[in-house]
């Protein structure tokens, strides 16, 4: 068996580690935690204010990705954890496998859960198990793939249905470990409350109110490093003015939301606050409803994603805090980005193939295609003031080469009801084109990029844009199937190169993410990308 | 007939006149509670999306099955159909079970109960200090007015009255807060937990924006109604018989021109939850009115069924307190048998 050392030596060159980086679910590095803060090494009380409640901080009660999900994480120990570009065990000892497909954890000795049980490989097994009975909640794992868990002493063993060499990031460093002494009758995951916010992490819940937020506790016991910060309020402060006002005063010490670009410079300025960023792989999209005319026509979706500037929204709504779309999709940080990642922006190309399609110029300079005038409803959320105005950038673009954009802004909810409903892709899909984003953790696995694209609703859960392709089906079958990074490497190369010649939407941008901490009482922040900085790499010197 | 049996004939037609009236209002007021229960059912349904989002990650919510949807839907009571959920929600209004809250697993009741004497502390803080001061200024407007003055106060009330509550609670956020540092930003409590001193500082910001911001309201009821009876024709002879003014004022035209300003009052204090989620939601006070916000926006619909179910009840009740005092302070009221 080829054993993969302590450390999972993802592969010998550091491309492949950095696909493993480009991998992983619930948001993963590409590059080690970089330790970008300044400020006292450690501190007895921090407070950090996030926007809204997170339940019980269990893997089934958070209501969010970000924060929700990094404090969970900071409370339950996965299996392993992503260090740098690295996937090194955790709980587990050491990761081993030789086929990607049957994996060996020899699990660690000594560690306890936070109310003095031992941790044992049973608990890892009851945790698997029980991820397969319960898929609610934000933090629970699709363990679908694991067709067998067993426990041999204190070795665990997990046998996949197929080779994925994404599996260390994916699902072992993402996967909470529950222990089975609370959680064995348990029936509603939805109604756990905080008796069972018991996990092996450095963290653990000592309060909690779902008006003012959470106390958590240093586990004093932790074998696996020493936290820094003794205790983290968590404060919740709906208002992003008010998290950024609370900032200077010194009532709070860490604000989770993004400081927006137009703020950036106005706090940087102030003394002690400081501001760590990095990339966070968070994508912006202009949605085609690929399902109606006259999207259904690759030519036109390409024609009008040449009429549009990407780095023009960049500098103008982000005011280049971000990086522009790459026609591919990927991140261009990402090591699995292919080749040409280049904006496609040329308006005379763009005018040049309406043209060629028939689209003649009618009343008030605005094209008629097919014999309906090329004028489209673009809905963008209220609340997101870099959408609305990208949203108005886009509109002016479009009218360049006589397509014409009403721009419909409205809440969240109604959007998502619109473009996505009942989050059920089979249901369909109720505009002409929307703005819209994905989470990190979609960008970086190959998984959930094939949901995107497939068009089987039941193979692509996440194909909001109605895009159906078969040769795009072949590519992704191709990328899903293939057993090894490199081969999963050539095979992302060729479907964004599907992609970009489809353009089943135009990637805008990716925001970069900027926080801001005070940093005259902690300056442990350790920006991952993907991650921003609220996770345990920033309160915990690892020891492993 | 002797004048015994008119009397006495008289006081049976007056007791029946009353319970006639208050019986009409009961009635009155079970139908309008039934017409807002119903609204309150209705409402949190017609909004867009639903409470599936609260049970995982939209990337995990798009994998589930169309039989793990409806298992959720069912387990959790909104994928019943529509009436079998009225009724269930009839139930529990009448049982005061409101059932758990989807977001959290708490009951509906203990959330109440742990926000409302916040909102309680806020609001009604808020509404002595507003109605104090906005009378006191409305009396003395309508006085001035009289002489010809006060016309700088009516356009400051004017236009404090026209100041959004948002704006005015970040100013006071960035002034009082962030430039002197006078008082805190947010929250309700320090760190010491609930103390006196903590929890006084804390209500400083949004009790000044909610009384700066109701003051302009009361003011110009209470001046235009000052005027109105000023003008009138028993104050006017009351003067023309020589009455000191003072006097004039105090017992004469406080009365009445107050009478439909403790009707205004009284609907504040029903509408004091809705009022102050605004000021709750930028000050990250645990109040209802944050609590309502909260249920709102994760589609909660116990949670939201719970929070306007007071709400509702506010209303009504304030409405009836307003309907037995106003006899107290009206004695054409209490003559007539109804205001």
């Amino acid at each position: 068996m080829q054993i993969l050392s302590k450390k999972l030596a993802v592969s010998s060159t550091a491309v492949l580690a950095l696909v493993l980086s480009a991998c992983g679910g619930g948001g993963t590095p590409s590059s080690p935690p970089d330790r970008s803060a300044e400020g006292p090494e450690t501190a007895e009380t921090l407070t950090i204010a996030i926007a809204s409640d997170e339940g019980t901080l269990t893997p089934f009660t958070n209501q969010t990705g970000y924060p929700g999900n990094n404090l969970v994480k900071m409370i339950f120990d996965p299996l392993a954890i992503v260090q740098g570009d690295e996937v090194i065990g955790l709980l587990a000892e050491e990761i081993q496998t030789e086929d990607n497909q049957t994996f060996t954890l020899p699990l660690r000795s000594g560690v306890t859960w936070h109310d003095g049980q031992e941790f044992t490989a049973d608990d890892v097994v009851f945790s698997v198990d029980f991820y397969r009975e319960n898929a609610e909640g934000d933090s629970a794992i699709d363990v679908s793939a694991i067709e067998e868990v067993s426990a041999d002493g204190n070795t665990v063993t997990m046998v996949l249905d197929a080779p994925d060499p994404e599996f260390p990031r994916m699902i072992l460093a993402d996967m909470a470990i529950i222990p089975r002494h609370l959680w064995e009758g348990v029936t509603k995951v939805s109604e756990a409350g905080t008796e069972l916010a018991v996990g092996t992490g450095p963290y653990m819940l000592a309060k909690y109110d779902n008006a003012r937020g959470y106390t958590l506790e240093a586990n004093t016991d932790y074998a696996l490093g020493e936290p820094k910060v003794d205790t983290l309020e968590i404060a919740i402060i709906p208002e992003e003015s008010t998290q950024f006002a609370a900032l200077r005063t010194g009532e709070i010490d860490m604000s989770t939301r993004i400081v927006p670009p137009q703020q950036l410079e106005a706090l940087q300025e102030q003394q002690d606050i400081g501001i760590v960023e990095g990339t966070e792989y968070a994508s912006t999209l202009l949605l085609f409803n690929n399902g109606q005319p006259p999207f259904d026509q690759p030519e036109v979706r390409l024609a009008l994603t040449k009429a549009i500037d990407t780095q023009d929204l960049v500098d103008t709504a982000l005011l280049s805090s971000g990086t522009p779309g790459s026609p591919g999709f990927i991140h261009p940080k990402s090591a699995m980005a292919a080749g040409n990642t280049a904006p496609m922006y040329d308006v005379a190309a763009a005018n040049a193939e309406l043209d060629a399609l028939g689209a003649e110029p009618g009343p008030d300079d605005v094209r008629v295609l097919d014999g309906e005038p090329m004028s489209y409803e673009l809905l963008v959320q209220s609340t997101s003031t870099d959408r609305l105005r990208s949203a108005e950038l886009i509109r002016e673009m479009l009218s360049e080469v006589g397509v014409e954009v009403k721009v419909t802004s409205m809440d969240s909810d109604s959007l998502d009801a619109k473009v996505w409903p009942d989050y059920d892709v089979a249901q369909g899909r109720n505009y002409d084109m929307s703005m819209w984003g994905w989470s990190a953790p979609v960008m970086l696995s190959s998984g959930l990029i094939a949901q995107l694209l497939y068009s089987e609703p039941a193979e692509g859960p996440l194909n909001v844009a109605g895009y159906s392709d078969p040769d795009t089906d072949k590519a992704l079958d191709a990328l899903t199937s293939e057993a090894t990074l490199d081969g999963r490497i050539d095979a992302a190369a060729d479907l964004q190169a599907n992609i970009a010649e489809q353009a089943p939407w135009v990637t805008l941008y990716y925001r970069n993410g900027a926080y801001a901490y005070r940093s005259d009482t902690y300056g442990g922040w350790t920006w991952q990308d993907g991650k921003s900085a609220l996770h345990s790499f920033s309160f915990v010197d690892y020891d492993l | 007939m002797s004048a015994l049996q008119v009397t006495a004939q008289g006081t049976t037609g007056a007791l029946r006149g009353r319970w006639t009236f208050l019986v009409g209002r009961l009635l009155e007021y079970v139908t309008v509670l039934f017409v807002a229960l119903t609204l309150n059912f209705l409402l949190p349904r017609a909004l867009p999306g639903g409470p599936l989002k609260l049970f995982g990650s939209p990337e995990a919510l798009a994998r589930l099955t169309a039989e793990e949807r409806a298992q959720i839907a069912t387990e959790y009571g909104f994928g019943d159909p529509l009436h079998v959920q009225f009724f269930e929600y009839l139930r529990s209004v009448v049982t005061l079970d409101l059932g758990t809250s989807l977001s959290d697993g708490r009951e509906v009741t203990d959330a109440i109960a742990d926000a409302l004497p916040w909102t309680l502390l806020l609001v009604g803080t808020s509404i002595i200090l507003t109605t104090l001061i906005g009378i006191m200024l409305g009396v003395l407007g309508g006085l001035r007015r009289r002489e010809g003055k006060g016309t700088g106060t009516l356009i400051g009330a004017i236009v404090i009255d026209s100041i959004p509550q948002f704006w005015l609670a970040m100013l006071m956020i960035v002034w009082f807060g962030v430039k002197w540092q006078l008082a805190p930003t947010f929250g309700a409590t320090g760190p010491d937990g609930v103390t006196v001193p903590g929890v006084l500082q804390h209500l400083v910001l949004p009790v000044a924006t909610l009384t700066i911001t109701g003051i302009g309201y009361i003011f110009m009821y209470t001046r235009s109604s000052m005027l109105g009876v000023l003008t009138s024709e028993p104050v006017q002879h009351a003067h023309a018989r020589g009455i000191p003014r003072g006097r004039l004022v105090r017992r004469h035209v406080l009365r009445p021109a107050l009478l439909p300003v403790h009707t205004l009052i009284m609907l504040d204090i029903g509408f004091l939850a809705a009022g102050a989620i605004v000021v709750e939601t930028v000050f990250a006070y645990p109040g209802l009115g944050r609590l309502t916000f909260g249920a709102i926006a994760a589609r909660d619909y116990p949670l939201m069924q719970g929070t306007f179910l007071v709400l509702t009840l506010m209303v009504v009740l304030m409405n009836l307190v307003a309907d037995l005092t106003y006899p107290l302070i009206d004695p054409r009221a209490r003559a007539g048998g109804a205001s």
